[in-house]
């Protein structure tokens, strides 16, 4: 009787039918909670972020970190983004599309590569937005070296009391003539915004020699928007200075401003709005002014 | 094909089914690497609100700051900040008040300041003294 029952409930069940269904029923509730029905997406962390998203959070963290300089909190937040990668590279990666793309119209594109960089540049990393926009140059005058310059020497009046003879004028041949300056020949002595309706968005640039005397001729370059650029001489016109040369900026944009032979970092001016002394809407200026270095 | 054949095919669908359902529901959802901001869990969403704030300070730009905001997808954005600003109020979350209020006020101005968040402004501006009682 046992071996006629064991026979039974076998002969009732097609194993093999069992198989087969219980694969396509699998199968088929895969489908159904992967692709058709799935769990709604709630609780995403950041590194199942897409490509541009992901970009808008570490844009977030840098601004973060250019704020509050927490290294620690950054990075914690990198990590979140990146948990496999080096975080550093993927920051610098980040920059360097952000500058290809072109997303470096606006005073905030710019504090954006600025930000990012801050963040990447003193960890190692490196990419194609390294040193593109600087941080500009604190407001402050810069105080110039001081020069030799040869004033002439008054012959002291004839007086009834014995003097000493007086000293030897500066003759015309002591001085050395001015010579084209070399290469890196350039430093930043003033670089200084002001608000003036009347003078809006302009970057004053003066060049002057060793002894304080303003240079025509000097060929200046403005650079913007990565590749734009203008390139202009000093002494061009005739009621300013010898070595003054303008230029009007594009409100939104920021500037940097170079010499042939400067190798500093070129100081970077930002043409944002200010309300000028006399209540009136402007944008800002700047006064840069250069100087041949004394040797 | 027999009955036999046909009944165990129907049992082994049913049991496959019902393990898939539960596999992709439990214990391996499917699990996205494409996804946007707006799908960011609750806290991951608070935290990246409270970097766009605190970038405002680095970047005072109103407008860029919203825009940054934008890809959260919230039906209005000014009033997600507010109320989360509120909510860090109530639940006294000391790091984050200060930097959000500084960005709704950015926002909506500071005279539009909800009264709750008025204590907590970066920049009080210098009331003048009652005047003195003759």
């Amino acid at each position: 009787m046992a071996t006629s029952k064991h026979v039974r409930i076998g002969k009732g069940i097609s194993w093999m039918a069992l198989i087969v269904g219980a694969a396509l029923g699998l199968a088929a509730g895969l489908v159904y909670t992967w692709e058709i029905d799935p769990v709604i997406e709630r609780n995403t962390a950041p590194w199942q972020l897409s490509a541009a998203a992901r970009e808008d959070y570490v844009v977030a963290v840098a601004l973060s970190y250019a704020a509050n300089q927490d290294l620690l909190l950054a990075v914690d937040r990198l990590r979140a983004a990146g948990p496999n990668r080096n975080i550093w590279e993927m920051v610098a990666e980040i920059a360097c599309d952000r500058v290809k793309t072109g997303k470096t119209i606006t005073n905030s594109d710019i504090r954006v590569v600025r930000a990012l960089e801050q963040l990447y540049a003193p960890q190692g990393a490196s990419g194609c937005a390294d040193g593109l926009y600087p941080t500009p140059a604190p407001m402050t005058f810069a105080t110039p070296e001081p020069v030799m310059s040869p004033t002439p020497t008054l012959i002291p009046p004839p007086s009834k009391t014995p003097t000493l003879p007086p000293p030897t004028p500066i003759t015309a041949e002591d001085v050395r003539p001015t010579s084209t300056p070399a290469a890196g020949a350039y430093v930043l002595t003033r670089l200084q915004s002001f608000c003036d309706s009347d003078q809006s968005g302009v970057i004053e640039v003066r060049v002057y020699d060793r002894r304080g005397e303003g240079v025509p001729g000097v060929p200046v370059t403005v650079t913007w928007s990565g590749s734009e650029r203008d390139s202009f001489f000093t002494g061009l016109k005739a009621e300013r200075e010898a070595g003054y040369a303008d230029f009007i900026m594009e409100a939104g944009r920021a500037y940097t401003v170079s010499l042939p032979g400067f190798v500093s970092s070129a100081p970077v001016v930002e043409a944002v709005p200010c309300t000028a002394q006399d209540g009136r809407q402007a944008t800002t200026s700047y006064w840069v002014n250069f100087q041949e270095r004394a040797n | 094909m027999s009955r036999r054949t046909l009944g165990s095919l129907l049992v082994g669908i049913l049991l496959g089914l019902s393990t898939g359902v539960f596999l992709g529901w439990g214990p391996f959802p499917v699990e996205y690497k494409n996804s946007a901001l707006s799908a960011l869990a609750p806290h991951y969403q608070e935290e990246y609100t409270v970097m766009v704030a605190e970038g405002y300070r680095y970047d005072p730009e109103v407008n860029a700051a919203l825009e940054r905001l934008r890809p959260l997808g919230k039906e209005n954005t000014i009033a997600y900040v507010i109320d989360l600003t509120e909510r860090y109020i109530s639940q006294s979350n000391i790091r984050a008040i200060p930097i959000m209020v500084a960005l709704v006020e950015a926002i909506i101005g500071a005279d539009n300041l909800p009264p709750v968040m008025q204590l907590y402004r970066p920049t009080l501006t210098a009331t003048s003294p009652a005047p003195l009682a003759p």
